[in-house]
């Protein structure tokens, strides 16, 4: 009851003109950025972070604006995984399997709207199960103490290394590597300045933002030219714009299952999106596909990986609101906006900031609402976007970069360093090494770092205060579960 | 063979953390670990991470060969040059030039790329900079003249 109350005074924070318009705006920039291929929400979010920050918009307009621009992406990858068989982000992977042969077979309409339909339920039923478990989950994490957070954060590493990537050790050297990018500059506990040799320019840290869009834009970019010479072919005859009852009825039950599960996969911390369609695809498969129609452009193989993508963007709010550890790349970058307005993710978040974080909720709602209605009557405008040649796309992303990282310091050292971080991203891409570890280890980094130190503080060095609660031992069990359970999976797939 | 190279990089690059780390030293600290271990403990992790990565490494990516290698070492050029030519010659200009030079990398003609660089190098520097009020270098270079 009392988060009925909570959620309509969000709705009144929500509904203020400039959260509106905000909303808006980012619903359509997202869905801009999500069908773009080569910029998926992490970029999306990472360039208009720092911008939101120039432009001074308030902490609740600003999360608005991103939460709107990732769910947008979410809605947007599916137009171009459909219209040219490339998708726009990772999320759309498994959407171009049926998808593309379904746009083939003239039914791109429906294909286009039928998606548009289940991102949408996937996301409603996401923002309910925020607004229903996150207060549940935020008052039983104010328990946590130093070694709970620790432990936890050592879980959503584990996630990530179970289930990013066909190489468990290199997600791993990712991660370290993140936190070890973290350490650098003052350090909070003592004062001490690392790995800073005396430049002015590193003692307060390698900034965020630097880090995500050299790793995630720059690299991009030179992926692109490598994949550039590919030609690209739009189709054109669209068809039916429309799903009739019929279609909807088939694809009904599988787009609630997948949203259900997309849901559960989004709130593991590490798991985001693409992992969340690549599961209830294989699930849809297998429970429903009797003729062996999937893959040849079957309705269902369309509508489940698109409602899980995106009520997996939705449940990644809630390890990020509740407890402050992101549960996908691109809300690890949304932790890093709050940092920037000194708010910190978290339990107490709940109740300092209910403003913040309903209104936040509550404009989830309406931006899903308005998303439909741009994804289904203007899905053609948006498709025309498809035609802007890669000559011009890829300086305006360039140019867009620079700006979002020159907007928060305005120096020429964090542009050669995003340049820098761009080109050791690429490499570490090409070496098969996944990038969203890295920022959820940068982001984890401080926190890591301080809740051990905390944790041992209280236990004077002993190591077993790690072991010591329930929560801390469940979570220890929780870490081995998920970075053994893929393995023995494979072997025994391998097997068969 | 490159990620045994990149093992053996990385091992290097944990050699010099560990020594750095080693060095950090608090002057006064209240807590029974201080600024030193949590630096240590992942270089060590890192360390035996590449260690097992050189005994096991994984298939040899697909490096850009031919005109591609080229492009691709353009392009690396360009943004170094773009960074450093940011504040210098100001975002309008360094945008221009910056977009004629990889509108020709991604095949774009000389005519539309320099027209892409005057309209993306002003209408940008106008849309951040006077609508949306994110200041950006107008250039060191012509200030001073």
């Amino acid at each position: 009851m009392d988060s009925l109350g909570h959620l309509a005074q969000g709705f009144v924070v929500a509904a203020k003109p400039l959260n509106l318009l905000v909303a808006f705006l980012g619903s359509f920039i997202g869905t801009v950025v999500g069908l773009l291929p080569g910029m998926g929400p992490i970029n999306g979010v990472a360039i208009l972070m720092p911008i939101a920050f120039a432009m001074k918009l308030p902490p609740e307009t600003a999360l608005i604006l991103l939460a709107a621009v990732y769910i947008g992406c979410e809605y947007g990858g599916r137009i171009s995984s459909i219209l040219i068989n490339i998708p726009g982000d990772a999320g759309a992977i498994m959407t171009a399997l049926d998808g593309y042969p379904m746009a083939k077979k003239g039914l791109a309409g429906v294909a286009l709207s039928i998606s548009a339909w289940s991102s949408f339920v996937g996301s409603i039923i996401a923002t309910i199960g925020l607004a229903l478990f996150a207060p549940i989950l935020a008052r039983w994490a104010l328990a946590f103490g130093p070694a709970e957070y620790f432990v936890l954060m050592v879980f959503a590493i584990s996630c990530l290394a179970g289930m990013v990537g066909d190489r468990p050790i290199k997600t791993l050297i990712a991660a370290l590597i993140g936190l070890f990018l973290a350490t650098v500059g003052i350090d909070a506990g003592s004062g001490v300045y690392r790995f800073t040799f005396e430049d002015v320019h590193l003692a307060d840290g390698i900034q965020f933002i630097v880090v995500v869009i050299g790793l995630f834009s720059v690299s991009e970019m030179l992926v692109m030219l490598e994949q550039s010479h590919a030609g690209q072919v739009v189709i054109k005859h669209t068809g039916r714009a429309m799903f009739n009852l019929k279609e909807m009825a088939e694809t009904w039950w599988g787009t609630i299952r997948s949203s259900l599960v997309g849901f559960v996969v989004g709130v593991l911390p590490g798991a985001g999106a693409s992992i969340a369609s690549a599961i209830t695809y294989m699930v849809e498969k297998n429970l429903t596909d009797r003729e062996g129609s999937f893959g040849k452009g079957d309705i269902r193989g369309v509508a489940a990986p698109e409602a899980a993508n995106n009520s997996a963007a939705g449940g990644a709010f809630i390890p990020m609101l509740t407890l402050g550890v992101p549960g996908s790349g691109t809300t690890a970058v949304m932790v890093g906006a709050l940092t920037l307005y000194n708010i910190t993710p978290g339990p107490l978040l709940f109740e300092q900031q209910p403003d913040l974080v309903w209104g936040l909720i509550a404009s989830m709602f309406i931006g899903n609402v308005m998303l439909l209605v741009m994804n289904i009557p203007m899905v053609g405008l948006f498709s025309r976007l498809l035609y802007v040649p890669n000559w011009i796309l890829v300086p305006a992303i360039a140019a867009i970069s620079f700006v979002g990282v020159y907007a928060v310091h305005a120096t020429t050292f964090d542009l050669v360093l995003m340049v820098g971080l761009g080109i050791f991203g690429w490499a570490m891409r090409k070496l098969d090494f996944p990038m969203a570890p890295m920022i959820l280890g940068f982001v984890l980094g401080d926190m890591m770092e301080q809740n051990l130190r905390r944790a041992l503080a209280i236990s004077d060095g002993h190591l077993g205060i790690l072991f010591q609660s329930p929560v801390t031992l469940v979570l220890w069990v929780l870490a081995i579960v998920v970075l053994v359970a893929p393995w023995l999976i494979r072997r025994r797939r391998s097997r068969a | 063979m490159s990620d045994r190279i990149f093992s053996v990089v990385w091992l290097v690059f944990c050699a010099a953390v560990a020594w750095l780390a080693w060095q950090i030293e608090a002057p006064f600290s209240y807590e029974p670990i201080g600024p030193r271990a949590f630096p240590l403990l992942l270089a060590i992790a890192m360390a035996l991470s590449c260690v097992w990565l050189l005994a096991k490494p994984g298939r040899e990516p697909d490096w850009p060969r031919g005109a591609l290698r080229g492009k691709v070492i353009l392009m690396i050029a360009g943004f170094l040059a773009y960074a450093m030519a940011f504040e210098w010659l100001g975002f309008p200009v360094s945008t221009a030039l910056a977009t004629l030079l990889i509108g020709r990398i991604f095949g774009g003609g000389w005519k539309g790329s320099a027209i892409a660089g005057v309209a993306l190098g002003g209408g940008l520097w106008y849309f951040f900079d006077r609508i949306l009020d994110v200041t950006l270098p107008l250039g060191q270079l012509w200030a001073g003249a």
